[in-house]
């Protein structure tokens, strides 16, 4: 298999863990990763211009389009934007009109014929359960976690096509083969608070202390991300610091799947710790 | 005369470099840094140091094709800097052989200068025909100046070899200073040899004949041949004799030599003077802007980023940071060129030095669309830690009061929003598409007022004592024909985009793409109301 990896603007500078373990997991599965010179996927301009926000991913397809690749991605926003991008590009004739100019100038252009594919939907229902399964190394300690959906793969549905938005189980059947036990979260489905970080970081840390908080009621020891918005909103919460001891912190989804196939510990993470495992 | 200019030039040089010093270290007050940012270590990278200022490594990544031209007029030219201009001190002291006409010396000069001028060609036929759209005319004409006076030197430099090559006069001088030849003992016989081997035109005609060129032979290797190789190995500057010596009478007349002598040592003496004041100052400023990467994710976290002004003047403007920039498609579609860093850069620096001929809201509009990824910075074949210089003008625009128009929108009550509709409603730019929601009418009119979306809405839970209006009421104000005021509203600008209203809405409406719609309308009243040149980036 190989794909177009897309990695998005965050992961080469705030989460090079994420970005690191990702690679290596996708080593280890067996799929080939290739790095085109990709652009923003859009999601930051999507408050602030319709226009930019859909041409930055349509570009991005285009380009994938060229080398005849899917793009797969760790980024549920980012993956999100590609879905949106992609509704409105095929409902807009007038914009679909000036965004193929703008390609054509640049010798691109696209006709709908690439996926996004979104780290935990491919695993799940590309790569297969049970192949990921009978790969497993070792069982990961019975530790008690739950689950940040991350809203923009969940919904809408009608675009984004990730999994149940009401109930959604991906997730945590994807975890349950390396033998973390998952809990039953009220709060799974819920923003983290990212998306207003920079307008109201206020009530944007809240929201996240809030989830934090609820989580460790439920009983979890962890907090997994796929998303690196998500994954970074929890690691501003641990930077400040805010917590208590008996909180739960996050961890990357891709660093317990990476840790039960048996993937060295320094291809998961630059400083060679795993949250997951104090030894 | 010559050693006399040579000092002045080298004062001026010098001092050149201290005012400039002195410029960049007023240029920083600009930015008045914190006691905060003082405390960031400073690292001094020595491997990036060493590896980027000799082998340009960082160019190597970025372009192979470019490296290879820039190395090549690197070498050479550091060749012909340190072997050929300061030979008196140099190449005189080392090597006991040396002598300008010997070889090798005689032929790594010609080839030398043959690739610097190579080099000095690609670059200007770089700039006219191979720039993309987005290089500005006042950037494509940055470092034209330099490079053409270089080519200036390189080529003075070989007209005076060839014009020395065909001179009698020069000829005359150093027989009277290294033989005790005269007519009788065989002159006209070296003289033969020379004209048919060395290309000098004499005035007199000699007549060849095969025992005076063998007389002339054993001569020259008598007197000439371990100072003087053979003359071919000069291939540029012997094929430029050859074609000018039918005029060599004429220009050995006027001693041509001398006076191509003087233009090579002024040229040179003014390459040393601007040496500071141009971009020939990269040489100093690029090796001092690699060893410098400030900004780590840590000192990023604690809020904290500084800046060395002078590594910025280490842009060569190359553009390489802007090819592969996140945000270029918004350049694309805005046409404002602050989006881009190696322009942004150029901004930064009238934004310094003049700040009355800034255009502070275009910059700070493409400032705020940085996404941070690092590209540019990974890049920059100058090593300047662009990142940290984006995250500072980010801090020091705020301070001055250039918010974003969510701070903007949040600080401004409903009451006021709604005073400046009747003002600006005519102004809207009406060109940009939207995601056509909120104007249509089927969109939201089958709002049966449920109160779903207000129900599972994150916001208004969290936000609960100082949200104004709920979702649902936004579809009702949609309804009653009040878009604008809906632009307004804290609903809209805090709205996390979870996009469950949307999910849940029994009716299908999608209120979080019109909710989304409506910020985007806000954005672009905000910048009206707050005068933003936006005329000048829509195009």
């Amino acid at each position: 298999m190989k794909f177009a990896y897309f990695p998005g603007c965050k992961i080469s500078f705030y989460m090079k863990d994420y970005g690191i373990s990702f690679e290596a997991l996708m080593e280890n599965l067996g799929v080939n990763l290739v790095r085109l010179p990709f652009n923003c996927c859009g999601y930051p301009a999507r408050s602030k211009n319709f226009e930019v926000s859909i041409l930055s991913s349509i570009k991005n397809y285009a380009l994938a389009r060229k080398y005849n690749l899917d793009i797969i991605t760790p980024c549920k926003c980012c993956f999100g934007q590609f879905k949106h991008s992609t509704y409105w590009y095929g409902q807009n004739k007038e914009l679909k009109k000036k965004i193929d100019d703008i390609l054509a100038r640049e010798n691109l252009f696209w006709d709908g014929n690439t996926q996004i594919k979104h780290l935990l939907s491919f695993l799940h229902n590309d790569f297969g359960i049970h192949e990921i399964e009978k790969r497993i190394q070792k069982k990961l300690p019975a530790k008690k976690i739950a689950v940040q959906y991350g809203c923009h793969a969940l919904r809408p549905f009608s675009i984004t096509g990730f999994d149940n938005p009401y109930a959604p189980k991906i997730f945590e059947e994807l975890l349950a083969v390396t033998g973390v036990k998952t809990v039953e979260w009220s709060k799974s489905t819920e923003c983290c608070g990212n998306p207003i970080f920079d307008g109201n970081p206020k009530l944007s840390l809240k929201i996240t202390q809030n989830k934090i908080k609820t989580a460790g009621d439920d009983g979890a020891d962890y907090i997994c991300t796929a998303c690196t918005h998500c994954q970074m909103q929890y690691e501003m919460i641990q930077y400040q610091k805010q917590l208590n001891n008996h909180t739960p912190t996050t961890v990357l989804f891709t660093q317990i799947l990476g840790a039960a196939l048996g993937i060295n510990k320094n291809k998961l993470s630059t400083t060679g710790r795993l949250p997951l495992f104090p030894c | 005369m010559f050693k006399g200019a040579l000092y002045i030039s080298l004062i001026i040089s010098v001092s050149g470099v201290i005012f400039q010093l002195h410029r960049f270290r007023k240029d920083g007050q600009f930015f008045n840094r914190s006691k905060n940012e003082n405390h960031i270590k400073s690292f001094f990278h020595i491997r990036e140091f060493l590896l980027n200022t000799f082998l340009q490594t960082k160019l190597f990544k970025a372009g192979k094709i470019r490296w290879g031209f820039h190395f090549l007029l690197f070498l050479s030219f550091l060749y012909l800097v340190i072997v050929h201009a300061l030979h008196d001190v140099t190449s005189s002291v080392l090597f006991k052989s040396y002598d300008p006409t010997v070889d090798p010396y005689q032929f790594l000069r010609n080839l030398t200068g043959l690739m610097v001028l190579t080099g000095c060609v690609a670059f200007l036929f770089r700039r006219r025909f191979n720039i993309r759209s987005l290089q500005d005319k006042s950037i494509k004409h940055k470092g034209v100046f330099s490079i053409i006076l270089i080519l200036l030197l390189v080529c003075s430099g070989f007209l005076l070899e060839s014009s020395k090559i065909i001179s009698e006069p020069v000829f005359m001088e150093m027989v009277e200073e290294y033989s005790d030849l005269d007519e009788e003992t065989g002159l006209s016989d070296l003289k033969l040899f020379w004209k048919d081997n060395y290309n000098v035109v004499f005035t007199e005609n000699i007549k060849t004949t095969s025992n005076g060129l063998e007389k002339g032979r054993l001569l020259n290797e008598e007197y000439c041949l371990s100072c003087h190789s053979n003359i071919k190995s000069a291939f540029i500057s012997n094929t430029l004799a050859k074609t000018i010596s039918n005029a060599g009478n004429i220009l050995n007349q006027y001693r041509i030599d001398t006076k191509f002598y003087v233009i090579h040592y002024m040229l040179c003496l003014s390459l040393l003077i601007c040496l500071p004041f141009s971009r020939l100052f990269h040489v100093l400023l690029i090796p001092f802007a690699s060893s410098r990467q400030n900004l780590t994710l840590d000192s990023f976290l604690e809020n904290k980023a500084f800046i060395n002004i002078a590594s910025l003047y280490a842009c060569t403007n190359c553009g390489y940071c802007s090819r592969v920039c996140s945000v270029y498609p918004n350049f694309q579609i805005t046409g404002n060129q602050d989006v881009l860093p190696h322009w942004k850069i150029e901004s930064v620096k009238t934004m310094m030095q003049n700040p009355g001929a800034a255009n502070w809201w275009r910059l700070h509009a493409g400032n705020d669309e940085c996404t941070m990824c690092r590209h540019c910075t990974d890049i920059c074949p100058s090593g300047i830690d662009l990142q940290s210089l984006w995250s500072v003008l980010d801090k020091k625009l705020v301070t001055m009061g250039y918010t974003n128009n969510t701070r903007f929108i949040l600080d401004t009550s409903l009451k006021e929003w709604a005073k400046k509709e009747e003002i600006y409603t005519g102004l809207i730019p009406g060109d940009a598409l939207s995601s056509n929601l909120a104007d249509r009418t089927e969109a939201f009119e089958n709002c049966i007022q449920c109160s779903i979306c207000t129900n599972v809405c994150p916001i208004v839970d969290y936000d609960s004592n100082q949200n104004d209006i709920t979702p649902q009421q936004v579809m009702n104000l949609l309804r009653l024909g009040k878009k604008h005021l809906a632009t307004g509203t804290r609903m809209v600008w805090t709205c996390l985009t979870c996009y469950s209203c949307q999910e849940h809405c029994p009716k299908e409406i999608r209120v979080a793409d019109i909710l989304l719609e409506l910020r985007n309308a806000g954005s672009n009243r905000a910048d009206m109301i707050q005068q933003r040149p936006i005329g000048l980036i829509n195009r």
